[in-house]
């Protein structure tokens, strides 16, 4: 239901979009889409087996590395 | 700013504008928008960005819209005490307001939005870190559809952090020259060959530029048909955007000054006499806000800032500005803001009608002014008239705080050893006189176990 009414409000509310994507950093996404998507599946599994080997530690830092600190 | 308080930076987006009324600042929200608004407030999305300290917080007010035709609401944002730009920034600060603008696009997509801008210029640094102050910059997220501001992205962060990472700290400075951010086949031409052996550089610079390339000005409807990008594929350009960023890296070099912290030109008694006069010349003026100009790595800004004063510390070595963003990150300080600026050649006025970007003395003026081992450097490393240096100090403050160093000082010697001394004037009754037609002296005292004085001036 919550998903229905996000969807409903996603058709109805869009906003001008002001914003040029460009035609070729717009298709290039496209082009890329399915390996973006295939890298973050397969990084999120192997995420998932690396936690299993590592229950109780800390998870992948996924804060921007710290060079001098 | 317009005459009718409208903002000259405020004109792309129809969603609403910025607006200042009796010294406030306002931002319509127009009826277009109205929607995707109330979405980004349902949606808890707002609630938690503001309470995670990414977006800026706003109050609704109940006051007469800037213009009544296409307005919905009037909200009062909380004031940002200075705006930067992204060519003042150091590398660590501008990789921060990347990392800032892809952890609230991943926010945004947990919760149905999407980020349909991604501009630099909509980052600040507010009690140091970057927060987004645009409100209006969320849309429906749409399944199916790419990401509207990807280009823009990687023009205004990815490019420039490359360049600066990748090739040359200055290029940074494309920022100022670019007002939409680096293009990426000058991006592309400009990085090192082996950049290309980083995928997400190849991916997201070199095989985009390749693409707008190919693709500029052509009907792609006909491209189009047929394909999308399923959500799990826009949370993966996210994630591998924000991988890019957090591996790039620079390190301040050990360049003369950002060693100055450790190697400066005083003995260790003169130095805490340095210190202590500048803390009792503040406790006296009582400045509600500070621009120290060549602040190095903010040694002396931070007497000001763990005071409760909002500071600017502006210097313009970016290896003394990262070094001093990092330490200010490292701390948590909430009133020291770390600015890279020539003041040979400060900020301009630029963009639309010189109205987008604000110059730097405009963005003042600031309640007192420090100039500390600085005017050496423009008056003979400049050739900058002693009378003229004083009345750019009257056009920034109230107060200033400024440190003459003599030409029997070790370091005005090494500056003069490989050129002719066309400087008559430049002794401490020169500089006296001159500031006297614009100040009044307050109180001076000489550095013990220096050559040098300093001076607390009131603008008459």
């Amino acid at each position: 239901m919550a998903a229905w009414v996000v969807f409903l409000l996603g058709r109805a509310a869009a906003p001008p979009a002001y914003l040029d994507p460009g035609s070729g950093s717009y298709l290039i996404q496209l082009v890329l889409a399915g390996a973006l998507g295939a890298l973050l599946a397969i990084r999120m599994s192997w995420g998932r087996i690396k936690g299993m080997f590592r229950r109780g530690e800390p998870a992948e830092d996924e804060q921007p590395e710290k060079h001098d600190e | 700013m317009t005459s009718s308080g409208r903002s000259g930076a405020s004109f792309r987006d129809p969603s609403g504008f910025l607006f200042v009324r009796d010294g406030t600042l306002y931002r319509q929200i127009n009826q277009s928008y109205r929607p995707a608004y109330d979405q980004l407030i349902e949606s808890g999305l707002f609630t938690e960005l503001v309470q995670g300290g990414w977006l800026i917080p706003h109050e609704p007010m109940g006051i007469p819209p800037a213009e009544p035709a296409i307005a919905s609401l009037i909200i009062r944002p909380e004031p940002v005490s200075f705006i930067s730009y992204p060519y003042e920034w150091s590398y660590s600060q501008l990789q921060d307001a990347a990392l800032a603008t892809l952890e609230i696009q991943q926010r945004a997509l947990k919760r149905g939005l999407s980020l349909k801008d991604a501009s630099a210029y909509n980052i600040q640094f507010h009690r140091g870190r970057p927060v987004l102050i645009d409100t209006l910059s969320f849309e429906p997220y749409r399944e199916g559809e790419p990401w509207v501001a990807y280009r823009q992205f990687c023009q205004h962060f990815l490019a420039p952090l490359a360049l600066m990472s990748r090739r040359d700290i200055r290029l940074g400075q494309l920022l100022r020259l670019h007002i939409d951010g680096v293009p990426l086949d000058l991006a592309a031409r400009l990085l090192p060959w082996r950049a290309r052996l980083n995928p997400g550089l190849l991916t997201h610079i070199y095989l985009h530029a390749a693409s707008q390339h190919r693709y500029a000005g052509a009907d792609i409807r006909s491209e189009r048909r047929g394909r999308g990008m399923s959500k799990n594929a826009f949370l993966g350009l996210i994630d591998n955007l924000r991988r890019t960023v957090s591996r790039l890296t620079w390190s301040p070099g050990r360049t003369d000054w950002a060693e100055y912290g450790q190697m400066h030109n005083y003995t260790p008694f003169a130095y805490e006499a340095k210190h202590r006069i500048v803390g009792d010349f503040l406790d006296r003026s009582r400045p509600r806000s500070v621009w120290d100009l060549g602040a190095n790595v903010g040694e002396f800004s931070r007497i000001a800032s763990d005071r409760g004063v909002p500071t600017i510390a502006f210097d313009i070595d970016p290896s003394a500005v990262e070094v001093n963003y990092r330490q200010v990150r490292r701390a948590g300080e909430t009133n020291l803001l770390p600015l890279l600026m020539d003041l040979t050649n400060p900020s301009p006025a630029q963009g639309w009608q010189h109205a987008e970007r604000e110059a730097m003395v405009s963005r003042g003026p600031t309640d007192l002014v420090m100039a500390l081992a600085l005017i050496h450097h423009l008056a003979i490393g400049n050739n900058v008239p002693l009378p003229q240096l004083a009345s750019f100090f009257a056009d920034l403050g109230q107060w200033l705080i400024l440190e003459f160093v003599p030409k029997s000082d070790s370091q005005v010697k090494i500056m003069l050893a490989s050129r002719e001394d066309i400087f008559s004037d430049y002794h401490q009754q020169g500089l006296e006189r001159a500031l006297a037609a614009f100040f009044d002296l307050r109180e001076a005292h000489k550095i013990q176990d220096s050559e040098r004085t300093l001076y607390l001036w009131e603008k008459r």
